[in-house]
């Protein structure tokens, strides 16, 4: 005799809460479902993966040099030498990739990547000292990195304790300890600080977001190193894949200590000490995104804008001159599009992006423009990264089966988007693989 | 009665969080006579952060120390008394919001255990560790 079967029910697909009604409501159900606001296509996982292998290895540099010219160089008022890291700097070891680190999340880090040395080494020309490389403009741009750091100094106010810290006589002096160490023997330079306190103090601050910024990026390098190997290796089953990468990758590195030590002949001094309890993803990575990603500045190049008619919000806040924004089109000008950042991924580009880029549009005639496009769909990813790590850490699972939550969610995802219905948002042109 | 602390102990589900605190040098401050307003995560909360988060707190007591901070109230708090106002400064600076009284939910966790009074304040269990933001 067999058993009869009890009549399966019919699994329920009526949503808990109603559909959005907002412009974005697309991306808003594919970020509800634990996607990317960048579509899950097998070319734009490619495109963000390859893009990501390129950044790692300028970035590579620029952390280095960052904490170089902030522990380092600090108050040189002739700072010639800012782009030569020392040896030591270069072999600094990263704090959370490979087996050398204090904890290791990521591999590799031991020192700085060999695609970078190698490029050091040859530039674009040839082998010949760095100084010559150096004038010829045949090396990794940091003007770009510094660029980023003066857009969170400008900002400034963007969440975390960071800013308020560089306002409090805590760290007014700590800074005057250190002027006055580093310019012991130099009556001149002791003097101008008396006349104009305030002026060393603004230095101090932009040398404290500079380590900040160094710090920030000390994580990501190696966390693009390794979803590129991951890639090579065939992981990755699609884009959301590869944002959950990232996201844990923000918790798990979200409480790393963001502080400004200065070394002035062989001491340390603790301008922002680990003790004031900044992490990574509150004074650094949060900040990062509003000021570099969204914000920036308008800048000086091919397109110029009018304050007086209007062209330039009133408030800060406002501002959307960041990649999420950027007309990657005019390339040349000097803040966004990133083209310094662009020129120092081109030396980077994985032999799959070459080739991708060779068989669309103008080939390799405008490869700039179109790994421009590339960075701006992989950085739509790491903003979505962010968006699912503050849902995560704010608010509820997507798998919550309480609506209220659920419209909590909903709320705050419809917030995020609402960022991007200004006209100059990409997030429109990245749905589709034919903007290139 | 029993101390915060002790009580925590007793449970025997709080271990991660009673590690956090000796590694962040706050145990003596909870120990003192407060009152103070915990509310306490229970050990599947930490252990559903993803992979690495608890550990590099683990290594850096100052930021844990922040992080725990956020959990606390200054003042002894019944659940009668947080639901009368929708946000409360924590310890740690950022306001603690207080989202719904039923079923009682202090900002994005689930208060599966309210006042558990102790000698030197109150605990409420809950179910997610709680983040600034």
């Amino acid at each position: 005799m067999t058993t009869p079967i009890a009549p399966v029910a019919e699994p329920t697909t009526t949503p808990l809460i109603p559909p959005s009604q907002h412009r974005w409501a697309e991306v808003i159900h594919r970020l509800e479902a634990g996607g990317s606001m960048l579509p899950d296509t097998p070319e734009n996982l490619m495109q963000i993966i390859g893009i990501y292998k390129a950044y790692a290895v300028p970035m590579d540099f620029y952390w280095r040099d960052l904490l170089y010219i902030a522990e380092q160089v600090f108050l040189d008022p002739l700072p010639a030498f800012k782009y030569f890291p020392s040896q030591e700097y270069l072999d600094l070891p990263n704090s959370y990739a490979g087996d050398q680190s204090q904890l290791r999340i990521w591999r590799g880090g031991e020192k700085a990547h060999p695609e970078l040395l190698e490029f050091m080494a040859k530039g674009e020309t040839t082998q010949m000292p760095k100084l010559l490389h150096h004038l010829w403009h045949d090396r990794i741009n940091m003007e770009f990195a510094e660029a980023c750091m003066q857009a969170m100094l400008w900002h400034q106010n963007m969440g975390g304790r960071f800013n308020d810290y560089l306002a409090s006589d805590a760290y007014r002096n700590n800074a005057d300890r250190a002027i006055k160490a580093y310019f012991k023997r130099n009556p001149v330079m002791l003097g101008l600080y008396k006349l104009f306190p305030e002026m060393f103090l603004e230095k101090v601050k932009q040398l404290s977001y500079t380590a900040n910024l160094g710090l920030f990026w000390e994580v990501m390098a190696p966390v693009f190193f390794e979803m590129s190997d991951i890639y090579d290796e065939g992981g990755f089953k699609g884009v959301p894949d590869a944002m959950d990468f990232l996201v844990n990758g923000i918790f798990a590195v979200a409480g790393r200590p963001i502080y400004h030590h200065a070394f002035i002949d062989g001491e340390c001094f603790e301008i922002i000490p680990k003790s004031e309890g900044f992490t990574w993803l509150y004074e650094a990575a949060l900040p990062y995104v509003e000021a570099v990603f969204y914000r920036t500045s308008p800048f000086r190049g091919t397109k110029s804008y009018n304050a007086q008619a209007g062209q330039v919000p009133a408030d800060q806040a406002d501002f959307h001159y960041g990649i999420l924004y950027a007309d990657v089109f005019p390339v040349g000008s000097a803040g966004i599009p990133p083209t310094l950042l662009m020129q120092d991924m081109l030396h980077f580009l994985p032999s799959y992006l070459k080739e991708l880029y060779r068989k669309h549009e103008r080939g390799e005639e405008d490869q700039l423009i179109q790994l421009g496009v590339t960075f701006q769909r992989s950085m739509y990813n790491v903003t979505s990264a962010v968006i699912q790590a503050l849902r995560a850490a704010l608010l509820y699972p997507l798998d919550d089966t309480d609506p209220e939550h659920l419209l909590a969610n909903r709320r705050f995802f419809e917030a995020q988007m609402d960022r991007f219905l200004r006209p100059e948002a990409r997030l429109g042109a990245i749905q589709s693989q034919d903007y290139r | 009665m029993a101390t915060i602390l002790e009580t925590a102990q007793a449970a025997g589900c709080f271990s991660t969080l009673l590690t956090a605190v000796e590694v962040a040098g706050l145990r003596s401050a909870l120990e003192g006579p407060g009152p103070f307003t915990v509310f306490a995560p229970v050990d599947d909360a930490f252990a559903a952060l993803p992979p690495g988060t608890v550990q590099t707190l683990v290594d850096n007591p100052p930021q844990l120390a922040r992080i725990l901070k956020y959990h606390v109230l200054s003042g002894a708090c019944l659940r009668a008394d947080l639901t009368t106002q929708p946000e409360w400064t924590s310890l740690e600076g950022a306001p603690v919001a207080i989202r719904r009284s039923e079923p009682f939910e202090v900002k994005n966790s689930t208060v599966v255990q309210a006042d558990i009074v102790c000698d030197n304040g109150i605990v409420h269990v809950i179910n997610r560790v709680i983040l600034p933001g």
